[in-house]
């Protein structure tokens, strides 16, 4: 029994390397279990697995071009936002615009979708002034740019302090659609030219 | 046997055997002995560990009932004895929480469920309409019990009504896809497999919230939470169904190509994730990738239906070059964090698993096909949690800092 015993010493040896990953795939053999069914019970016939064609593609969810959130008299265009240089998220230019912040998911896609817009303009209200107004349940619909839409129901908002901003609950990855919309809130800081809070709305998918 | 045969026929055994040690999550000890589950060290943790063991629980109440459709009984058996090992692993993850005799409780009321739907597959097979009844209506008194344990466990937090929906929810997904695998509708069956497994996920939130308490309920609504949970289930999803595509492919089962469909469904939505998470060009390298390894595990699985060693080792190189690269896309995509060494071995271990199982259940060895399907996707689950880390840190670098200046002051005061 000394030449098995001598060959199950290697093999095990071998196992542990190869589990380790030090066996390159090329000088791995092939598990042999299967050697030993017999012929016999091999399936006759051309075998269905032959033909098996991995999927190379998946359904991209398509960008938004528009927000609509009829209760509060929202409907608006939307333009891509990426970040400033000092990693701060950048705004749209036209108040009376909101982005979409392109970094991060598209709505629909599994994962949270952000859309900001202004509260005011220097001389008046803009895009978001009413946003503080919605409350849980209210519908918000986005359209994209190969003509879906993909619908949301707000299930509830916060004001926070810039300062304390939820980086993680508005931005952090996560699988699940859902929206985030973002604006100013709070008493504005005349030294500054900034209000002191952020308004931010969750919705799910509807 | 020639030497050289004896050797390769040990590599094989050894390579089952240590995959199944090292993969580490849930380990099966066998002969009779259940296995021993480490307590979760955070509820995030025994969550996540819920939601596994229940998702798994309905990957093995289906094969079980599938395989009773088919009467195949030694296949039902091993799946039988897995879905057994399978519940003591929630027993033990009940004992965590709520302490043994609750466990036990569990266990009992667990035990009769799977019970009553192995006889509701009896009767499908049987075409016995009296015994189809007799098993629905034990489960719909297990669908009671399990709300009042749930309920009670949950000291108010779960109301009996929400726990029996869900228990509802359970059992009606397994009795629809045992109905539609055998009407030989086999893509409607695994359309409802999958629902049923995503629902378990659902179902061991549910569980993990009422049961755990206020503690819970804040860990599970972190963002880095969610994300582990989610690919949790994805990666899980891809095990399991790639288990079940070879199994039908080996066998060349009327199922394949249903059973195919649904992986690529699985890999469909792993690159939606992918697309979410770095953009739609990671996604479609990923895709691209991952559409390979799955090609590959299948070639191996035609190898080895045909008895064909030339295709299987050509298989196995060609996965060795999958390996290599994925572990450096998935290095790059997270700055790094993970680094491409550790990440080939993982890949490695994982489709050593994956075929390993292929040979045990081509060869009729169904106990240790199960154990090692078992422990791929326990493997995979830890390997989840890790890419969930890395995902989370690599993305959360890249996150705007701070709030947004998304007002000018005209209105200052005048709103809310």
């Amino acid at each position: 029994m000394a030449e098995p015993a001598r060959v199950l010493r290697f093999a095990l040896v071998a196992v542990l390397l190869a589990l380790v990953g030090t066996i390159p795939a090329s000088q791995r053999e092939a598990p042999a279990a299967a050697d030993r069914s017999a012929a016999a019970d091999r399936p006759a016939g051309p075998l269905a697995v032959d033909s098996f064609r991995s999927a190379r593609s998946y359904s991209a969810v398509a960008s938004p071009v528009r927000l609509r959130i009829p209760d509060i008299g929202v409907d608006t265009p939307l333009t891509p936002l990426g970040r400033n240089a000092d990693g701060t998220v950048a705004v749209p230019v036209d108040p009376d615009v909101a982005g979409w912040y392109r970094e991060g998911a598209r709505p629909g896609q599994p994962g949270p979708a952000v859309i900001l817009g202004h509260v005011d303009s220097r001389v008046g209200p803009a895009v978001f002034y009413d946003l503080h107004a919605l409350r849980a349940g209210t519908q918000v619909s986005v359209e994209r740019s190969d003509g879906s839409r993909v619908a949301f129901r707000v299930t509830g908002q916060v004001r926070v302090a810039k300062s304390r901003f939820p980086t993680d609950l508005v931005y952090a990855p996560t699988l699940e659609p859902s929206l985030r919309l973002v604006t100013c809130g709070g008493t504005f800081d005349h030294a500054v030219g900034h209000y002191r809070d952020n308004v931010i709305v969750y919705a799910d998918a509807a | 046997m020639s030497r050289q045969a004896w050797c390769r026929r040990t590599l094989a055994v050894l390579v089952v055997v240590l995959t199944g040690l090292v993969a580490g999550h849930a380990a099966v000890a066998r002969g009779g002995r259940f296995p021993t589950v480490a307590a979760p060290a955070t509820p995030g943790d025994a969550a996540v560990a819920l939601q596994a063991a229940l998702g798994y629980h309905s990957v093995l109440a289906a094969d079980m009932m599938r395989s009773r459709i088919r009467g195949d009984e030694e296949l039902a058996r091993a799946a039988e004895n897995a879905v057994g090992r399978n519940t003591d692993v929630m027993r033990q993850l009940v004992g965590a929480l709520l302490g043994a005799d609750r466990a036990e409780q569990f266990r009992l009321l667990w035990t009769a469920h799977v019970t009553a739907l192995a006889n509701y597959s009896r009767g499908v097979a049987d075409e016995d309409n009296g015994a189809r009844d007799a098993a629905r209506s034990a489960l719909s008194t297990f669908e009671g019990d399990l709300a009042g344990f749930l309920a009670a466990g949950s000291q108010g937090r779960l109301p009996r009504d929400a726990a029996a929906a869900a228990a509802y929810l359970h059992v009606d997904h397994l009795m629809q896809q045992a109905d539609a695998y055998a009407a030989g509708d086999y893509a409607r069956a695994d359309q409802i497999y999958r629902e049923g497994y995503a629902h378990t996920f659902e179902l061991g939130e549910t569980i993990a919230n009422a049961l755990i308490g206020p503690a819970a309920v804040k860990a599970l609504r972190a963002p880095a939470w969610r994300l582990r949970s989610q690919l949790t289930r994805l990666l899980g999803e891809h095990v399991v169904l790639v288990v079940a595509a070879t199994r039908a492919g080996a066998t060349n089962g009327p199922d394949f190509a249903a059973a195919g469909e649904a992986v690529n469904a699985n890999t469909r939505d792993l690159a939606g994730a992918v697309d979410t998470l770095f953009g739609a060009a990671a996604a479609q390298r990923f895709q691209s990738l991952w559409a390979d390894h799955v090609e590959q595990v299948m070639a191996y699985t035609g190898g080895v239906a045909a008895g064909d060693a030339t295709r299987r080792e050509a298989a196995i190189e060609a996965l060795g070059g999958f390996e290599k690269q994925f572990a450096a896309f998935l290095s790059s995509a997270t700055g790094g964090r993970l680094p491409v060494a550790d990440l080939a071995r993982t890949l490695v271990m994982h489709d050593q698993m994956l075929l390993a199982q292929v040979d045990s259940f081509a060869a009729k060895q169904y106990e240790q096909a199960q154990d090692s399907a078992y422990s791929t996707y326990g493997h995979m689950g830890d390997v989840a949690g890790q890419l969930a880390g890395a995902f989370t840190g690599t993305l959360g670098d890249r996150a705007p800092k701070g709030g947004s200046q998304t007002g000018y002051g005209g209105t200052a005061g005048h709103h809310g």
